[in-house]
This record gives structure tokens, sequence and C-alpha cells, in this order.
């Protein structure tokens, strides 16, 4: 068998494999294409899911008829004017997608320079077809067209329609997230998928194409340390999701699927989130083009960073400062669905309500007792409180009016009603408290009499290993057992005679994963908050109104109080409007 | 099968057997007892989890032999709600057992008595007796501190092995990882080439309870996997622990140079009374050492700090260590003499705890870094 060099339109095939690896990509391969060549709206249309047709024009600055040819070409590209690939400013700098995505589909190029005539080029799975003048405004227009479809083997392994869409949508929001000053409308069989206006500033467009409620339920961000910038959007812990699909990051206006960037954000709302909810972000990080490295993989979404522990420090840092400016907000207002079965209510109007019955015996209680000026204590929770009126206006959680099952607190705010969960809103008190303390003071850790080997495979040693100080720290003392296993020398005290191994093993996955030692400070926290937990007012518990009102000052004054220790809200508010609404009269 | 039996004598060997039977089965007969009587006049009890298997023997009026098996706890707790001095009368027939004390009279399911499982023994090679006061001070001085990590389950357990020292001797061990007990008695006649066996925890617990009623000494017949214990008359017969118990002779420390003479109660008291600053799990005690005395304190974010200082005898270097309070209460509780000797080498280095170098108990404990 000899060697031979492969023909042009194989290896283009071959690169095909590895950039264009379904409908998604290709397209996010031309969307950039158009974002490089600097337009300011951007039209996609697609078929069944991108297989049968992706088209996407722009109004860039276009291309001549000769650089159309090159442009098919591999490895030709405008966007590297010097050999200077560290310091790459555009989205693309390989050159390689067009060639790959011509090769695989049928491939409409038509483009046109202001001032001059357009010019197309059609080509069909790397054969040239035809060329000729085209009609077109100044800008750029692709059609792809039947993907894959010499391509069998790929094509069968391409999800359904469906599927692929979802995937195509998720990239153009993605970019679009990242270019506020851009429209984008994206059709889908006709029918209008997605479209934002150009020149939106950041927190509309990430709102317009995450969730509208996020604008009222997140925090901006910016943070700025040794010439790296981090900006973007944080969503509140109390409105969180079950899968980490709302996470949107971006390097230097590049969205990136990157393991330390999710680990960053895991690791800021590690204590205020369980384990199996994700908060919703977008983080936009500017960092100069040098300290990068974006020529991981062909499809972009991995960067390296040179400096990779002070990306993650200002990550974890930005976050947690932004969530503690939060405070003891939670801004969740109540469900819609819980206000409409409030408004349902009103509807048994004859019918005699359920504490009619034992209305006449309190009567009679109350009827002796009317010559008091204020009724005992004990018997009324609805008294005034004592605080005079005025006040309500400086506390932003009100002042306590009552107290309603003995496990919610309702207070009055100058702009609303506020209900509290007290034991919730209390157990979060007690655990930033014992959290304090335990700052203070170092974690205590237990020897162990028998060291226990931990058999683990090379790599998740060295993870491990590189680590051992930062464990130290918290009170796991390893030692490194031979190539493939790691020896416990102590561990935290706090969690007493635990499975070692079971810790051990899951730190090692989660060093993996995220590159960060979650689970112990999350079985830490843990053991924290089952205390906190036992050491707070439980539900059920009568509370004085000098209590509930001391209990509303200190959420105003400690940090993460507006959500409970696994992420759901102490307290919600309904606004003046919101009970307006309840009686019709907006 | 019709029987019937003094009350109390019911009550007291339903309560060793029912305590074998666990709350909650997958397999509906493992909750019951069987009870089976013989034309001899005794009936036999018998209880089981599969791993652990006890069978009593009383003496009763047997009309009728025959067997049955119901439900433990529930004839357990009619047992203790019928008068005192009563007669209780079994009469099983057709699938019910009849319970008639008294005006009272109780209608039982039952299970047959051909399904209920019993651990085969197997040959049993081994054999000799220990006097119960030697077997409950094994246990009562090394049970405190078996593991309950399940995940290892080879330290679930009280471990015995005989060793040839200077004279024959046969060694109880169980650890969890932070400290160690171990008994050492002198090896009795007939325990020479035993194998090297883990008891379970709830055999031990079991076999402790029943150990209060017996006077003279125990049979013990053991081979590699199962163990039998003969108290009078019950018999408690157990699977061991499949594994092997990690050579703990290696963390005994031998080289300590610094001794402590000190009275465990002021020690203990002093302990226990610095701790209740500790509000948190972790109950760390500092203790440092000075000359002919020791300062114990405890410093805890929340509530504040406490020290007390206890006289004892130390010539050493002064330094600082901390131990977990809770495992220094529980080895000091052990202790019945005056003084105990502490052992100590550094802060960061195990330290050896025994009454004095002629004592049958030691003890080893890992400090803590406070």
């Amino acid at each position: 068998m000899s060697i031979r060099r492969l023909p042009e339109h194989l290896v283009n095939r071959i690169a095909a494999g590895e950039v264009v690896e379904r409908p998604s990509s290709a397209l996010k391969e031309l969307v950039e294409n158009a974002i490089d060549a600097g337009a300011t709206r951007i039209t996609i249309r697609i078929e069944s899911g991108g297989i049968d047709l992706i088209e996407v024009s722009d109004d860039g600055c276009g291309m001549e008829r000769d650089e159309m040819a090159l442009a098919l070409e591999r490895h030709a590209t405008s966007k590297l004017p010097d050999d200077a690939i560290e310091a790459v400013s555009t989205l693309g700098f390989r050159g390689e997608a067009l060639p790959s995505i011509a090769s695989v589909s049928r491939f409409t190029l038509e483009s046109r320079v202001r001032g001059a005539d357009g010019w197309s080029r059609i080509v069909d799975n790397g054969r040239l077809e035809g060329e000729g003048p085209a009609a077109l405004p100044p800008g750029t227009r692709i059609k792809v067209e039947q993907l894959f479809e010499k391509v069998p083997a790929r094509r069968k392994f391409l999800k359904s329609a469906r599927s692929e869409y979802a995937a195509c949508v998720d990239v153009v929001k993605r970019l679009a997230m990242a270019r506020p000053d851009i429209a984008f409308s994206l059709e889908h069989e006709g029918r209008k998928a997605l479209s934002v206006q150009g020149d939106q500033s950041r927190p509309d467009r990430v709102a317009a194409l995450t969730d509208r409620a996020l604008i009222d339920n997140s925090v901006g961000i910016d943070f700025e340390r040794e010439g790296v910038r981090l900006g973007g959007v944080a969503g509140l812990p109390t409105f969180n999701r079950g899968v980490a699909d709302h996470q949107y990051l971006f390097v230097n206006g590049r969205p990136v699927k990157d393991r330390l960037l999710v680990g960053a954000v895991r690791g800021a709302y590690a204590d205020v989130l369980a384990r199996d909810r994700h908060p919703v972000v977008a983080l936009f990080l500017e960092v100069p083009a040098d300290a990068v490295d974006v020529n991981v993989h062909p499809a972009k979404t991995e960067v390296r960073f040179r400096d990779s522990a002070l990306i993650r420090g200002m990550i974890v840092s930005g976050l947690r400062r932004a969530l503690d400016e939060a405070g003891h907000r939670s801004a969740q207002r109540p469900s819609l669905g819980a206000l409409g079965k409030w408004q349902s209510e009103p509807l048994d109007f004859g019918m005699p309500t359920p504490h009619q019955p034992a209305a006449p015996v309190q009567h009679q209680v109350w009827d002796r007792r009317a010559s008091f000026i204020t009724p005992p204590a004990p018997m009324g929770r609805a008294e005034p409180a004592w605080t005079p009126p005025p006040e309500t206006i400086s506390y932003p959680l009100g002042v306590a009016r009552g107290q309603v099952a003995k496990t919610y607190i309702v207070a009055e705010a100058e702009d609303g009603l506020v209900i509290v969960d007290q034991h919730a809103a209390h157990e979060r008190l007690v655990l930033e408290r014992m959290k304090r303390a335990v700052e203070g003071g170092t974690v205590k850790s237990q020897a162990l009499l028998l060291p226990e080997v931990v058999e683990l495979d090379e790599s998740a040693c060295d993870r491990l290993e590189a680590r051992i100080v930062e464990l130290a720290e918290l009170g796991l003392e390893l030692e490194r057992f031979g190539p493939a296993a790691m020896l416990v020398r102590a561990t935290p005290a706090l969690l007493g005679a635990g499975d070692t191994r079971g810790l051990i093993t899951d730190l090692a996955d989660e060093l993996a994963a995220y590159d960060e030692a979650l689970s112990l400070k999350e079985r830490l926290d843990h053991v924290a908050a089952t205390m906190a937990c036992h050491g707070s007012v439980r539900a059920g518990r009568v509370l004085s109104v000098a209590e509930m009102n001391a209990l509303l000052r200190e959420m105003e004054v400690t940090p993460h109080s507006g959500q409970c220790n696994h992420g759901r809200p102490t307290w919600v508010k309904l606004a003046h409007g919101d009970i307006e609404k309840l009686f019709g009269r907006k | 099968m019709k029987a019937t039996i003094e009350r109390a004598t019911l009550l007291k060997s339903l309560s060793h057997v029912q305590s074998v039977v666990e709350r909650r089965n997958t397999i509906p007969i493992l909750s019951n007892v069987l009870l089976e009587a013989s034309a001899d006049g005794r009936i036999r009890l018998m209880a089981t989890d599969l791993d652990l298997q006890v069978v009593e023997s009383i003496e009763a009026a047997v009309d009728q032999a025959g067997s049955t098996t119901v439900s433990a706890h529930t004839l357990f707790d009619i047992a203790r709600k019928l008068p005192e001095g009563s007669q209780v009368e079994l009469n099983a027939a057709d699938g019910k057992m009849q319970v008639n004390a008294g005006r009272a009279r109780f209608n039982l399911s039952t299970l047959p008595r051909d399904d209920f499982p019993v651990i085969a023994e197997g040959e049993l090679p081994t054999k000799f007796e220990l006097p119960s006061e030697t077997l409950k001070q094994i246990i009562d001085k090394t049970r405190f501190a078996i593991s309950t990590e399940e995940t290892r389950y080879y330290l679930n357990g009280i471990f015995f092995h005989v060793s040839d020292e200077a004279q024959p001797v046969l060694k109880a061990a169980a650890t969890d990882g932070h400290r160690l007990a171990r008994v050492t008695v002198p090896r009795p006649e007939g325990a020479e080439g035993m194998p090297d066996v883990i008891i379970p925890r709830k055999c031990i617990a079991e076999l402790r309870k029943l150990l209060d009623e017996v006077d003279g000494s125990v049979e013990i017949t053991l081979s590699p996997t199962k163990i039998r214990f003969g108290l009078g008359n019950a018999i408690l017969t157990s699977k061991l622990i499949d594994g092997t118990f990690p050579d703990y002779s290696r963390v005994i420390p031998t080289g300590n140079d610094k001794m402590l003479k000190i009275d465990p109660r002021s020690f203990e008291e002093g302990v226990d009374r610095v701790a209740t600053i500790a509000t948190e799990k972790t109950r760390a005690v500092k203790m440092a050492l000075e000359r002919d005395k020791i300062t114990l304190s405890v410093t805890s974010p929340e509530n504040g700090t406490a020290a007390e200082e206890v006289s004892g005898e130390y010539t050493s270097e002064g330094f600082e260590i901390g131990f977990n309070a809770r495992y220094l209460l529980d080895i000091l509780g052990q202790i019945e003499g005056d003084t105990v000797e502490v052992h100590l080498a550094d802060a960061a280095a195990p330290t050896l705890i025994r009454e004095n170098d002629k004592a049958p108990a030691l003890y080893v404990l890992m400090p803590m870094r406070v």
C-alpha cells in the first residue's frame, strides 16, 4: 500500500467532520462570519431543523468576486491580516468553515460589496456547479441545502428535525446574547421563532432571549481585576432551574461551554442553592486576547486561560459580591398560579365561612374583655404592631402585622404585603451566623488511627494531589500513595466517622467535572445546615409581634437571607398592584 | 400444640428472643418466633434474622406437643401486658394460636413451622469455655469502639484472636478508625489454634444482654464462619463477619516517652465539664500539659470558652494536644482504678491510654488538630 496525498475535496470532507457536526454547527459558523463581517442585521431561515435548508443573510461588508472563489478554498481567511494567531479578535480565524460546509451540501454563496454588483457561486458537495451575477442588497447571503445528502453515515446520526432545530435556536440565542447591538431574526419553516432588535442593552437582550422575569430576578455584575472584566446578569438563587440550560458564558464575545467556567458558577452558588438546582446566569468575560487561547477545538466552544486560577477566582468572587449586594432580596412574587387560586375563592358567596361556627364562643370571650384597651397578648395575633405606622416606610420588609397558621409572618411594607416563612427565614439566619463563626476559626480535623487507602485512577489522584493544600485547610489531609491510590490521614471532625471512601471518590469526580472541590464544602455546610435547622424557630410556633419584627430586621441586614438553604424563597411580596388585581381594580 | 406457662418465665425469654427480630422484615416469617413444645415439659423459643439466631428453652406444662410460629413482637407485647402471676395458655391449631390468660383471650395468626429458617451450624471445631465475668469485661471495654460505618464492614464487630507471646493469650480488639480498644486475657483451654474471627455488633449486643443472666461460664464453639455461645438455657448462634481485620498491632504506639499519670475520675469530670461549652458536633478539647498539671480547655466561637486545671503526675516537656471529648470520655469511663497512664508522643501521634502495664485493657486514641 503506498502513501498518497489526499485530494482537496476529501481533505475538506474530513475537516467537515470536525467543524460541521450537525446543522447547528454549520449555522454557528455562518452566523459568526456574518458578525465578523460587521453586519447590523442578520436574518436566518431554516427548514426542518436545518437539514433541508439553512439560509443566513447579513448586511455586512460583502466579498469581491475573486475573493469569493478564494473564500471557498481551505485555510483562506480575511480575519488574520498578519500572522498573530495569539491575538485573535474575530470569532472565526481558521478559514475552514466555508469549504467544509460546501463539501457536504449544496452551497450557494451570493455576495455584494457596496457600490459594486453582486455575484454568486454554487457549489454542490465540493464541486463548482456554476457562477454568475446575482441580485441582492449589499452584504452576503449563504444558502446551505440538503446538508450531508452525500454523506449518509453522518446523515443517519442526525437527531430528529425537532432536536436539531432546538440546537440551532440555542446557537442563535447564544450569539445574539453576545452581540446586543446586532438585530437577529430566526425563521423556522416560515414561522418566526426569534426576533430581537438591534442596539439593545445587555440585560434587556439577555432577558429577551431567556425569560422576561429575569430582569426582576437578577442582579447586574460589573467587576474588574487585573485587566479582566466580568460583566453580565446573575439570576437570584431563588430564580433557579432544574437543568443547567440557562447558563450562558461568553469569553470576548464568544459563546463557550467550558468546565472551568461552569464549575466556577457552581462554586459561587454552592451554599445558596440545592445541589440539583441550577442558577440562571449570563456572564461576559473580557480578557486581553493574548491571555486566552481559543484555538483549542475547531468548534471553539472550549477555551484555555493563561491564568485559570485568576479567572475562576474572579467569577466566584464577582458573583458572590453581586449576590451579597442582593442581600435579603428574594424578589419572588407569588406565581401566577397562586394568584389564580386566590381569585377563585370569592365564588362561594352565600356559604358560611368555616370560621363562623367557632366565632360565637370567641365572641363571648372577647365581649367580656371589651373594656380592656388592649387585649392580652396570647389571645390576639392580629393586634396592631407596637411600632408606630410611619416607620413602615423605612423598612424594606415592612412591619409585622400578624402570623398566619403559626408559620407565616404577614408584614406590611411600603409597597405591598410581605409574607415570610418563619422557619425557612430563621434557619437561614442561624446558618449565616454559624458560617461567620466558622470562618473565624480553623476547621478541626480528626486524625485517623488506620489511614485509609482509597484506590482511584491515576488522573483522579493527580487532580487530588494538586489540591492537597486547599483540602488540608478544610480538614482533609491526603497523601499520594503510589500511582493510583490516595492515603487519607485525617478527615474533618465535623463529618464524624463518615464514609471516607465515598467522599474522596466524589471529590475526584467533581474535580474532573468542575475543577472545584465542592462536595467537601457542601458536606460541611450540610452538617452546619442540619444543626441550623434544629436550632431554629419551627413552623407552628407562635411568635409575638416584637419577635416577628426582630426577625424581619435581622433578615434585612443578613446576606443571602432571601432564600433558605435549599434555594426556596424565605419571603414573597404581594405588591399593591397584585392586591388590586385580586379585587379587579386593575 | 397446647401448653401452659407462667407469665414471668414467658416474658423473660421472649424479651431475649424478640430483640433479635428486626422491626421491619421483607420475609414475613422472620418477624415470628418459633415455639416448639416437646412432651418432656419444655418449650423452645427461637428467633432469627438470618445472621443471628437465639434459642431459649423454658419449662412449661405441655399437654400436647407441637410447634408453630407467631409474631414475636405481638406475643411479647401481649405477655408484657398480662397481669402479673397469671398462667398463660398457648393453644395452636388450624393456622391460629390462641393465647388465654385470666379472662383475656387472643387469637393470633401463625405461619407454618416448616418455613422457619434455621442457621446451619456446620462443624464447629474450636471449643472452649470463658467465665461469664471475663466475657462481660471483654465486651464492655471494647464495644464502644466498634465502627458503625457500613462501608468498612470489617470494623463492625469485635475481633477475637489468639496469640503466643510470653504466655498464650486471647485478644479482643475493636476500632472505628479513630480509636482502638483491646483487651488481653489468658488463653482458655481449648482455644489454641482458634481461627481469627470478627463477631458482629448485633451479636455482641444480644450476647451482652444474655450474659447478665448467666453466672458460671459460657461455652464457646466456633468455626471460621460461625460462632455459638452456650449460655445456660439459651444458645446464641451467629454468622461471623467475612473480612480481614486490619493489623492493628502496628498502630499501638510503643515509643511514646511522655507519660501522664492522673486520676481518671477527676480527669473525666474535668473533660465533661469543659465540653459543655462545645456545641458543635466535634467537641474538641484542648489539653495543655505542664509539670504535674494539665489544663483542659474548649473554645467555641458561639458560646465562649471554658478551662479547668487538673493535677496529675507529669515530668516531661510541656505541650498541647487536642482530643474529641466524647472519645476521651468513652475510654475514661472504662477505667476502674485510681490512676490512669496516658502515654503521649506529640500533638499528631497516636496516644496510648491504660490503667497500668498489667491491666488487660489498652486504648489508643488519635488526637485532633485544633
